[in-house]
């Protein structure tokens, strides 16, 4: 299995494509109900076969090490950057976020931003919405009422049926609330200002869920990057990876040929 | 019995049983699970529905195939051409028939 250490942790990648084409597009999932193969079932394979694609789990997800401790913006962004290293090297990528792994994908462009040729934001979860806060409330429920939150939280096309992975899936998710710092170290991370979108230079697309709850808050946002696309989707919520599948696809697909550096 | 589900009347049953013997091997061992030890893995399986894989199951799966089968056999790009619904149906059966069609087609590989 394709794997990279980063500080002591164990991280699951896997590389689709071209190797050395000119376009690289790394993607980042979202927090806990997720791992890459949201990104691996939906987009990412139309890109790989034009590019350079890499995916790869966060801390404490999918395939990657759990470790109780470090789920701190620094050590999220720290794992990407040794992805990067591990594969693409320091070529400049275009970064595709979902939820959280575009919060990710924002704060690293504003870090480094000679690392990234473009930033692709899937209903980015990227206001003050009180990560830590919402996430500690769903999953402090108990038994069949925690499953059902978590299940209607994880719009994953393979869990809509499934006994065994639900509750595998709950176990896990449990596993990380409960069991590591993850919580408390979202508490802590401070939020993206309308200051920090004004100092992103490369191009960028938002899709945003028209019924999204995360929206109304991450909009305003996003319009004041000086080079961003946003697309608001009719009659979809924050899942619009699982609601409007193909359109996302086409639209991350057409961004990334204009891009292409 | 639907036409579909029976796949093992080919020319290939040969090479067929031999390629379900590896990928009913591989899936428990991405499944990494004891119960799965115990549960039959035929041609008319069905990957949600009887198996009840995991998406990122799946992707590990894809990487064992790589690895035993070389990259003539795309799993990855195979999947990414079919629409969510029909992966949802997805038999090991089906699997099996793709694997062995692609090696026919690079008998060097």
């Amino acid at each position: 299995m394709a794997e990279t250490v980063v500080e002591g942790v164990r991280l699951h990648y896997q590389r689709l494509g071209v190797e050395g084409a000119p376009l690289r597009a790394v993607f980042v999932h979202g927090l806990v109900m997720d791992n890459l193969s949201s990104w691996y079932f939906t987009v990412a394979n139309a890109l790989a076969a034009f590019g350079d694609v890499v995916l790869y789990d966060l801390r404490g997800h999918g395939l990657s090490e759990r470790p109780a401790e470090g789920y701190r913006e620094v050590d999220m962004l720290g794992d990407l950057r040794g992805v990067l290293d591990a594969t693409v090297g320091d070529a400049p990528v275009i970064l595709v976020g979902n939820s959280y792994g575009a919060f990710l994908s924002v704060r690293f462009a504003l870090r480094h931003p000679e690392r990234v040729a473009g930033l692709v934001l899937v209903d980015g979860h990227l206001g003050d919405d009180d990560f830590g806060e919402r996430m500690a409330a769903t999953l402090s429920l108990q038994g069949e009422e925690a499953d059902r939150a978590i299940a209607a939280s994880f719009q994953n096309w393979l869990g809509r049926q499934s006994t065994r992975k639900a509750t595998k899936l709950a176990n896990m998710a449990r596993a990380l609330v409960n069991g590591t710092s993850l919580v408390r170290d979202l508490r802590a991370t401070p939020p993206l200002t309308a200051a920090d979108f004004e100092r992103i230079t490369a191009p960028a697309l938002a899709l945003y869920g028209e019924s999204s709850d995360v929206i109304a808050r991450s909009l305003p946002l996003v319009a004041r990057m000086p080079h961003c696309t946003v697309r608001v989707l009719p009659g979809c919520t924050h899942s619009i990876l699982w609601e409007a599948t193909n359109e996302v696809k086409t639209r991350i697909v057409d961004f990334c040929r204009e891009v292409r550096p | 019995m639907n036409e579909r589900n029976n796949l093992s009347n080919t020319s290939n049953a040969a090479n067929d049983n031999v390629v379900l013997a590896d990928l009913g091997t591989m899936i428990r061992e991405v499944i990494g699970e004891e119960w799965a030890e115990d549960v039959p893995i035929e041609m008319e399986t069905s990957f949600a529905k009887d198996l009840e894989l995991e998406s990122i199951e799946f992707v590990a799966l894809a990487e064992r195939l790589k690895e035993k089968f070389g990259k003539e056999v795309d799993f990855a790009g195979w999947l990414g051409s079919m629409e969510l619904e029909q992966i949802l149906q997805l038999r090991v059966g089906q699997l099996v028939e793709f694997i062995v069609r692609c090696n026919s087609a690079s008998p060097t590989a």
